[in-house]
């Protein structure tokens, strides 16, 4: 696909989902931060911020997001996920102080939000950019 | 109530998604059977699985099956059928429509099935589509990358000259030594003009 053809896209899609985008960030944010005690949590808000790569591709599909750096970001959290509640839990730091439990539960959901956020967005992008293995196709 | 009814709008759906005759139509169908499905699941107390089968379900997926829409080819063949190849074992038009018969034979046809393979092989889809049209109508036509027409016992193929993917094709044919049932004819479509 070439520049002027991206630029020819719809204006309608291009209006609706920059006016979405906030929306979607603050309803991402949302699901996950009170994933504790209402529907949602981690997955589903991560899911949700997921989207926002989604809508990216949708309204500007150029292949310029450095996917590898991504990636890491992911294993970072991922990595985060498995040292917080080794760090808190396993001590004993949160069964000690109930006061504690709320806001480790937010913690342990915006962790597991933002790394399934970055997982299925660089899954997605990969797989929508995947040019095949180094062939293209002319007629 | 509710939610028989859902589970039937479902099922409906779920039919129409198999049986749309567009891929892409097929996508969009899934999806809204996706939001039903979120929705039955609110119906059934369970929100957490709404959120998500609604996000991912019609949301990443639909995109997901879009952009793999996208790279996916369809090689159009429009096989010419003209009426004075009219047989009486096989009847070519019937009240101006193209025969079942008729189109099951070519289909069938090894020469047709070789340049399916062919194309395969490259990971395109073919489809054929049977044109009422006169050839010369036919080869101006840019919705039809490749022409058939039948002449007699032979198939004749007509390509553009400037497709170098035809080149291959002829040169496939070649190898297998099938040219005497299928003959190639080139041609650029200012000629035609």
């Amino acid at each position: 696909m070439s520049e002027t053809q991206i630029l020819g896209e719809s204006i309608i899609i291009r209006m609706v989902v920059g006016m979405l985008y906030p929306f979607m960030v603050l309803l991402g944010f949302y699901v996950i931060v009170n994933g504790h005690y209402t529907p949602g949590g981690g997955f589903q808000g991560g899911s949700v911020l997921a989207t926002l790569f989604v809508a990216r591709y949708v309204v500007f599909p150029v292949d310029d997001t450095d996917s590898e750096r991504l990636h890491t970001i992911q294993r970072l959290f991922l990595m985060l996920i498995l040292v917080v509640p080794t760090a808190l839990l396993f001590t004993g730091v949160v069964t000690r102080y109930p006061a504690l439990r709320g806001p480790y539960l937010t913690l342990m959901d915006l962790l597991i939000g933002i790394q399934v956020g970055f997982g299925l967005g660089v899954a997605v992008l990969r797989f929508a950019f995947f040019q095949g293995v180094g062939k293209t196709w002319h007629l | 109530m509710i939610e028989v009814g859902t589970l039937i709008l479902m099922g409906v759906f779920a039919a129409l998604a198999i049986h749309s005759p567009l891929i892409r139509l097929s996508v969009i169908y899934l999806a809204v059977f996706s939001l039903l499905a979120a929705f039955l699941y609110v119906l059934f107390a369970a929100p957490e699985l709404a959120i998500a089968e609604a996000v991912i379900g019609s949301g990443l997926v639909t995109l997901l099956y879009l952009a793999a829409l996208k790279r996916s080819h369809v090689y159009t063949i429009g096989v010419v059928t003209t009426s004075n190849v009219v047989t009486t074992r096989n009847v070519v038009m019937h009240s101006g429509l193209v025969s079942d018969r008729y189109a099951e034979r070519i289909e069938r046809s090894k020469a047709v099935q070789e340049i399916r393979d062919f194309f395969i092989r490259r990971e395109f889809e073919t489809q054929l589509v049977f044109l009422t049209v006169p050839t010369g109508q036919a080869l101006l036509d840019p919705a039809y990358d490749l022409v058939l027409a039948e002449d007699g016992e032979d198939l004749v193929v007509y390509t553009d000259e400037e497709s170098y993917v035809m080149v291959e094709l002829e040169l496939v044919f070649q190898m297998h030594d099938s040219m005497s049932k299928v003959k190639f004819i080139r041609y650029s479509p200012e000629a035609v003009l």
